[in-house]
């Protein structure tokens, strides 16, 4: 069974408005890393409240685990298993202070002191933030006030953490922690991890990409394969990275190179070959 | 606009008063708070300042620090000051008779004690409270003080979260009304000229935004907080348990003994404990 399952999922915010989300299926994989991408107001951020639990469909289930998402005695469940980090790093702190912030999560659950203890110095030292633990959380930069956040959810030890644009309002150093901070988490502790963003950088990090249109998904792949079709991307208004760019647009040109190339090095030495093959013709 | 606006006023150390249990404080700070407003005779004034200065001394507490803090109150505790000594209408001669100004002693001993109580109140809370007792402790002791009243259904609990999330946003908010501040300048917004009328007008477009803001961070800090588990205060444990030590109990006995001694000694006036000595040698 998949850890997170949608099935004919349709939502919006009133009934007299048009839908945010359409028919959506879809299934996430334990340990999976997934990316889901999308325009300005393609619905990918409310689903991202669905597959968490914050928002329940209009139409159709989101099983977590199994636990039906509409099921309120079930809620708490749910909760603990799937964690989410927002957007603005300001508005998901709750404490003045960094340690208290992270012991938030565990405190709610009840845990005894010990635990709470070692659950928040755990997932400090995975964020790398541990000296900071008793700094107050206004004075930290946005890069490392997100870091907390995920801190936070670690503390609750979910099996997934949802992260509804969670670099957009940082500044590229921050982006690059958080996006390291993902690979990690995924890599190293096995959380599933599912990222919604429109930078195509870090959706390149991810195992599978969905990529999502006014409420549908219209691609569901690995970056290779999405990365391949850049008319489909380009006619959603989104950009490819610039390796794939630069390889689509050789090809146009009429040059025989492989698309779906999303590293600046596999390029470069796709295009030596290639040069070097040129010229011995 | 706001930038002399501190955060808090709590100053980190590890002082008497610094260790001292909250909950333990908060007591003191009542019995202080009587003993002050309750001395009356010369004596019982004494020991009242003689005790505001011992609290002053343990705290820690730098000298500018407190200077700074009464700073603003100079010309309400000048003018208290000023009206009782004109004001006071005392028996047998008056000290001082010229013209419309007629001063007696009674007014000069009033003017002096009410400017001694209202120094020995801002001071002594000062350091009791606020220069040495972190906000978040400061809502720990608030709660655990008021839990009784959760037996008749008061949400304490609530009220203290409130209270810690208020603290933890004052930063978070004064930034953020900055910012609008420097956006409507850019925009040639004029807050400095005009009538008084003119200049609260002013402030409309700076509240607006701010009021709308503050509601969307409440609206994405709900959803951060359920994401974590909360629930309300049921069953929830805590990281940091407040412990207090036998000298603090041996702090709030001595304070009482001191806030019941000036009661009785309020009674005695200095020629009669003299009699007193006179009597006992």
């Amino acid at each position: 069974m998949s850890f997170i399952e949608a099935r004919g999922v349709e939502f919006s915010y009133s009934p007299d408005e048009e839908k945010v989300i359409k028919n959506i299926d879809l299934k996430i994989e334990k340990g999976s890393y997934v990316a889901i991408l999308g325009h300005n107001g393609c619905g990918k951020s409310t689903l991202a409240k669905l597959l968490c639990g914050i928002l329940t469909p209009t139409e159709g289930q989101i099983l977590i685990d199994g636990a039906d998402t509409a099921d309120e005695e079930k809620s708490f469940e749910i909760r603990k298993k799937c964690g989410m980090v927002f957007q603005n790093p300001d508005n998901q702190l709750v404490a003045s202070v960094v340690e208290e912030d992270v012991a938030f999560a565990p405190e709610n659950l009840g845990l005894p002191r010990d635990e709470i203890r070692k659950r928040v110095d755990m997932a400090l030292a995975t964020v790398d933030m541990t000296e900071y633990k008793e700094h107050a959380t206004y004075k930290l930069s946005g890069g490392q006030k997100q870091r907390i956040a995920i801190a936070g959810m670690l503390a609750m030890s979910p099996e997934c953490i949802i992260f509804d644009e969670a670099t957009a309002m940082l500044d590229p150093t921050g982006r690059k922690e958080i996006v390291a901070a993902m690979k990690r988490l995924n890599s190293e502790i096995g959380i599933t991890v599912v990222t919604i963003t429109h930078y195509m950088n870090e959706a390149v990090e991810a195992d599978r990409i969905i990529v999502m249109n006014k409420g549908e998904i219209i691609a569901d792949g690995t970056p290779k394969e999405i990365f391949s079709e850049v008319e489909k991307l380009q006619s959603v208004s989104l950009a490819v990275p610039q390796v794939a760019e630069l390889m689509y647009l050789l090809e146009q040109d009429g040059h025989p190179l492989p698309r779906g190339v999303l590293h600046a090095m596999e390029a470069a030495d796709l295009l030596e070959a290639y040069i070097k093959g040129a010229k011995n013709d | 606009m706001l930038k002399d606006v501190t955060f808090g006023q709590y100053y980190p150390g590890n002082s008497l008063l610094h260790r001292t249990d909250p909950r333990i404080k908060m007591l003191i700070l009542i019995e202080y708070l009587v003993l002050v407003l309750v001395a009356n005779s010369e004596i019982a004034a004494l020991l009242s300042l003689a005790f505001t200065v011992f609290l002053i001394a343990v705290s820690g507490v730098r000298f500018g620090i407190l200077i700074k803090s009464v700073k603003p109150l100079i010309f309400v505790l000048a003018f208290t000051a000023i009206i009782n000594l004109f004001f006071t209408v005392g028996e047998g001669e008056p000290l001082l008779n010229w013209g419309f100004i007629t001063i007696y002693a009674n007014g000069v001993r009033n003017a002096i004690m009410m400017l001694l109580r209202l120094l020995s109140l801002v001071l002594g809370t000062s350091v009791l409270i606020s220069f040495t007792t972190s906000p978040l402790e400061l809502t720990d002791a608030i709660e655990a003080l008021l839990s009784p009243l959760k037996k008749i259904k008061v949400p304490v609990h609530e009220f203290a979260m409130m209270m810690s999330i208020a603290l933890r946003f004052i930063p978070t908010l004064i930034e953020e009304t900055n910012k609008i501040i420097s956006a409507q300048k850019a925009r040639c917004a004029d807050f400095e000229s005009g009538n008084l009328l003119k200049r609260i007008k002013a402030l409309i477009p700076i509240l607006i935004p701010l009021f709308v803001s503050a509601v969307r961070r409440a609206e994405e800090l709900a959803d951060a907080m359920e994401c974590r588990c909360y629930n309300g205060g049921e069953g929830r444990t805590k990281l940091k348990v407040m412990k207090s030590r036998p000298a603090d109990y041996a702090f709030l006995l001595a304070v009482t003994v001191l806030t019941v001694a000036v009661f009785f000694l309020n009674n005695i006036s200095v020629s009669e404990i003299i009699n007193l000595c006179k009597a006992i040698f």
